[in-house]
């Protein structure tokens, strides 16, 4: 029995076996190398591998170095961010280390409020009449991924805590007898389909890239899909064991690029070139001129080069705008590219198309 | 406090590395010199920085003197305003002095009630066997700032104990045996998305200022933006000492300001003009003038004047009158028709709020014209003038012009109100939604464990305990209170039969569904669909929220064949009760489009007697509401049988042409009463 548990558990299927979805899986791993990104949000219909996808993502995921014991994985590095306990044991000397899979939480859309911010500890109270803080969904996911599936049907009051806590990067509860601060500094990522209804502009807005996914429709990469499903679900460990190699080499990609990202240069054409397309694009706030930023500088950093280029923002653009174009009712939520190419033509006219956008 | 930065708190983006949004933060500044001039509301779209200058401005704040371990800040100056302890402790003593830097007291919107105005100190009473009170989010906040992020997403019942206390300036606590004030003055802040819906009246006024604020437009400041806070998030430490110095001086500048306030004066034609400017925005009450006043004379300070002048009396305007003025102002630069719904509906003041709705109605409208003379002049081209003859192929209709509904309102009664989205708020029966506050009831098995806790501690000590530490008896139980907001859901059931395209009526039709579907999109209600015509009922849209796949649906529906009239209303009533059994919060308002003539029966019966049956049933089920919508042309030779059909339904009942003279809201208004 524990054995079974154990494989179902172990055998996720491989992310760089996944077929075709390059925009998923590009923003994921922007993701994956800078946390600063604030999440994805992944639009698609029904069966385009959205949920595989992100489940997939946590096996490539790096380590994350964390305060032993500590509930909320704080980093023994930051003390700007750290919990007040683990604040308090720095003081009186030094923090225990140790190290720890970034973690991937997942949010069902059935939560309960008191589930997601914490709550009273009901054995501790009942027992020792004291009071302390359960945490939540929330503590867990501090320096992780919270992933909601289906995020759209998250019910509004849910929605409202997160925006809470993931504006400021901290969950404050004051509720049910108890009051406590703890860091919340998660990665949003979730999931829809719109068909059932779109997100709320507030919330849509927290995701930091969006992707718009479709079914692949050429045959033969179709074959392909159905192909490695089924050599997976038929023996998953001799599936996973054939694309390690291939997911060793992304998971030192990503350790690299994690290296290289604070050493990555931006000229002032680029910035000056990204507060055009924001203006241009007319989108909300600076949000969107602050993430195209970040994921061009995360994006030159993946492919190994030390200062952001055109095609880095080229490339990574339309993740950080295409949710945050200020549309009408029923207008679909989609972006102009034409309009982006020309915004990105006036500036040079030297730059070969990136062809996996449309 | 440590005074060693890296053990303080967590950075905080210094105030004066903020670039642009000068208006907010001069209000800020505003009132940090001033805690009279009654807070500041940010209004704004997202990522303009709305959070960050509130929780950085914590930093600027000067100190204030305080009764040295009082809970509540006390004046020692103020004695009046003394609490209750420290008005025993220092009757005939000095008391104690600390100096503290004002607080910035959050209030996150997952807040409930014991929390924010304090309750029964429950580890207390079991160890003690005492009552004493616990200080809340208010007790923390007195003499200090009380920051609501996103504050238009707070319970209505938080708002009404904010603006309690905030109205006296004193907040009584009455609950769970214990009886206790304590001073409450604060400085409420608040930011707000207005796209996510509108604040109370009420609420509204007491935000002493008020600002609008946009992105920046000008490359070169957005490009500023983008480094500095690049910079901020690769080395915070290194960035804040960049600005320390920056800091100091703003700093010095606030204290400098409070000092120089009390010796401001305001030459008597002044403030004569602060009222006439107040008189001409036919702003209402007299706090905007007085707020103007405070305003103008701490600009004044904030200038290094000793008095004020005329422009100090303008520049005020421009915070305090904006969320105050009667008489529409020019929208704001929205992409969207705008939002401006109140989020709630509070059952008594409405009569207060018909007015501002109003304004907000014509706002609308003049904001939608354009958009639909347009679609008025496609319509006339496209729509055919003449009607099909019946049996032929089927035709699909252009969408007609719509027209801006009036608030569609869900007034609800009894204890148990149920659930119903920015429409009003609700408690709602079953256990989802969101806990607010408890009550002394155990009716639905839903604990609310920490009130049943603070109701059971006193007694602890008479109470024998074997291994545990509190013992729970029945008459403790304390049962959950939540509200909730979900959308209402609306279902259309639409005639899509062959009489239907007789002289434009489908056209008409559309634009009548497609008007409560602006309405829905913008409250987030959930919507349905279901088609009748030929032979058969279809589900066109089951229960979503997804109002644009409705919208979308309606353009392509397409028009012909008979009408199963009975067919449709039994579908309808099945998607409503299948709805209602997944969510029995909701409240189903079926909208019937047809003009009755049914000519198809699914069974034995004459199609018009089977109708009548399906009617009575759906008036059999209380909980769906209905309402008619004829759309036969009146006139000589008028069958009236929708009419009939809404009697059998008991139904509300309307003419198209009814509905488009502005009257849809009362339709749904009362349908729905």
């Amino acid at each position: 029995m524990e054995q079974t548990i154990e494989q179902t558990v172990r055998y996720i299927y491989p992310f760089t076996a996944l077929v075709g979805q390059e925009n998923m899986k590009l923003a994921l791993i922007l993701n994956a190398i800078n946390p600063k990104l604030a999440g994805v949000l992944i639009r698609g219909e029904k069966g385009t591998a959205k949920s595989t996808a992100v489940r997939a993502l946590a096996t490539l995921l790096p380590d994350n170095q964390v305060v032993a014991g500590c509930p909320f994985g704080c980093d023994p590095e930051d003390v700007a961010a750290m919990c007040s306990s683990c604040r308090e044991q720095l003081r009186s000397g030094e923090l225990n280390k140790t190290k720890h899979k970034m973690r991937v939480v997942e949010l069902p859309v059935s939560a309960t409020e008191d589930r997601v911010v914490g709550t009273l500890d009901l054995e501790e109270a009942i027992k020792k009449g004291e009071k302390r803080f359960e945490p939540g969904v929330l503590a867990e996911a501090n320096r992780g991924i919270l992933y909601v599936d289906e995020v759209n049907l998250l019910d509004d009051h849910i929605v409202d805590v997160l925006l809470d806590s993931a504006a400021m990067g901290v969950n404050t509860v004051e509720r049910e007898g108890v009051s406590f601060t703890h860091p919340a500094n998660f990665m949003l990522v979730g999931t829809m389909n719109p068909e059932e209804g779109e997100l709320r502009p507030q919330l849509l807005d927290r995701f930091g890239l969006c992707v718009q996914i479709q079914g692949i429709l050429e045959p033969d990469r179709r074959v392909e899909v159905i192909r490695r499903r089924v050599a997976f679900e038929e023996d998953p460990a001799r599936f996973c064991a054939a694309w390690e190699p291939e997911q060793e080499k992304l998971r030192r990609q990503i350790i690299a690029a994690k290296k290289a990202l604070p050493h990555v240069q931006v000229a002032d054409r680029m910035l000056y070139l990204i507060a055009e397309i924001a203006i241009e694009m007319g989108v909300d706030g600076h949000r969107a001129d602050l993430i195209m930023i970040k994921a061009a500088k995360t994006m030159a950093a993946l492919q190994g080069r030390e200062e952001v280029g055109e095609e880095d923002i080229r490339a990574t653009a339309d993740l950080a705008l295409m949710h945050r174009m200020r549309r009408k009712p029923f207008q679909d939520l989609r972006l102009d590219q034409q309009k982006l190419e020309e915004i990105m033509g006036g500036h040079s006219h030297s730059h070969t198309h990136n062809s996996e956008h449309k | 406090m440590q005074s060693n930065i890296r053990y303080s708190k967590r950075y905080v983006y210094p105030f004066t590395a903020l670039l642009g949004q000068e208006k907010m933060k001069k209000a800020l500044l505003l009132n940090a010199v001033n805690p009279r001039l009654g807070g500041v509301l940010i209004r704004g779209e997202k990522g303009t920085a709305k959070s960050t200058a509130v929780r950085s401005l914590a930093a600027l704040l000067p100190e204030i003197t305080v009764i040295a371990g009082c809970p509540y800040q006390c004046d020692p100056f103020h004695p009046e305003k003394f609490c209750i302890n420290c008005r025993t402790a220092y009757k005939l003593e000095t008391p104690p002095l600390a100096w503290r830097q004002v607080q910035v007291v959050d209030l996150p919107v997952s807040a409930t009630e014991d929390r924010v105005v304090g309750s029964l100190d429950f580890e207390y009473a079991v160890k003690q066997g005492g009552r004493r009170f616990e200080p809340g989010l208010l007790a923390r906040a007195n003499r200090g700032i009380l920051y609501v992020d996103e504050v238009n997403l707070l319970d209505d019942h938080l708002v009404d104990l904010l603006l309690d206390a905030a109205a006296l300036g004193v907040n009584f606590v009455e609950r769970e045996g214990i009886s206790y004030s304590h001073p409450a003055e604060f400085i409420l802040v608040g930011t707000m998305n207005p796209e996510e819906g509108e604040l109370r009246p009420q609420l509204i006024d007491r935000f002493g200022l008020c600002v609008q604020i946009e992105g920046e437009s000008d490359p070169k400041t957005r490009v500023e933006i983008i480094k500095r806070r690049e910079s901020f998030d690769q080395d915070p430490l290194g960035f804040l000492e960049m600005w320390s110095a920056e800091e100091e001086k703003a700093r010095r500048e606030i204290i400098a300001a409070c000092r120089l306030l009390p010796e401001v004066a305001m030459d008597p034609q002044l403030e004569e003009l602060v009222v006439q400017i107040c008189t001409e925005a036919l702003v209402a009450g007299h706090r905007a003038d007085l707020v103007m006043t405070a305003c103008a004379r701490t600009l004044a300070a904030l200038y290094g004047r000793r008095e004020v002048r005329e422009s100090d009396v303008q520049e005020a305007a421009e915070y305090v009158l904006p969320h105050r003025m009667r008489q529409a102002p020019p929208p704001p630069q929205e992409p969207e028709p705008p939002e401006p719904e109140e989020p709630d509906e509070p059952e008594d003041p409405e009569e207060e709020e018909e007015q501002q709705e109003q304004e907000q109605e014509q706002q609308q409208e003049q904001q939608q014209s354009p958009e639909m003379q347009e679609e008025q002049q496609e319509d006339q081209d496209q729509s055919p003038q003449k009607a099909p003859p019946q049996g032929a192929p089927d035709v699909v209709f252009a969408v007609g012009e719509p027209f801006p509904v009036r608030r569609i309102s869900y007034k609800v009664k009894g204890i148990l109100r149920r659930g119903s989205g920015r429409r009003s708020r609700g408690q709602t029966a079953t256990k989802t939604g969101r806990y607010v506050r408890s009550a002394m009831r155990w009716e639905r098995q839903d604990l609310a464990f920490d009130a049943t806790l603070r109701a059971a501690a006193p007694y602890q000590k008479r109470r024998r305990r074997d291994r545990v530490a509190v013992v729970i008896e029945s008459a403790d139980l304390r049962e959950k209170v939540r509200e909730k907001r979900v959308g209402n859901f609306l279902l259309f059931a639409v005639d899509a039969s062959g009489s239907m395209g007789a002289q434009q009526r489908m056209v008409e039709a559309k634009g009548a569904v497609l008007s409560l579907l602006l309405d829905a999109y913008q409250k987030r209600d959930r919507v349905g669909m279901v088609a009748f015509r030929g032979e058969q009922a279809d589900v066109l849209l089951p229960p979503t929220n997804s109002v644009e796949r409705a919208q979308k649906l309606l353009q392509e529906l397409p028009v012909g064949g008979r009408t199963p009239l009975s067919a449709g209303l039994i579908k309808s009533y099945e998607v409503a009760k299948a709805h209602l059994f997944k969510d029995p919060d909701i409240r189903p308002l079926l909208i019937i489009i047809s003009d009755g003539k049914a000519n198809v029966s699914i069974g034995e019966e004459r199609p018009l007697a089977e109708a009548v049956r399906a009617a009575e049933m759906i008036k059999d089920e209380e909980r769906i509401k209905s309402l008619v919508v004829d759309v036969e042309s009146s006139g000589f030779l008028s069958f009236g049988l929708a009419r009939q059909l809404a009697e059998a339904m008991d139904a509300e009942y309307y003419k198209l042409d009814d509905l488009k003279a502005d009257r849809l809201v009362e339709a749904v208004h009362n349908t729905l009463g």
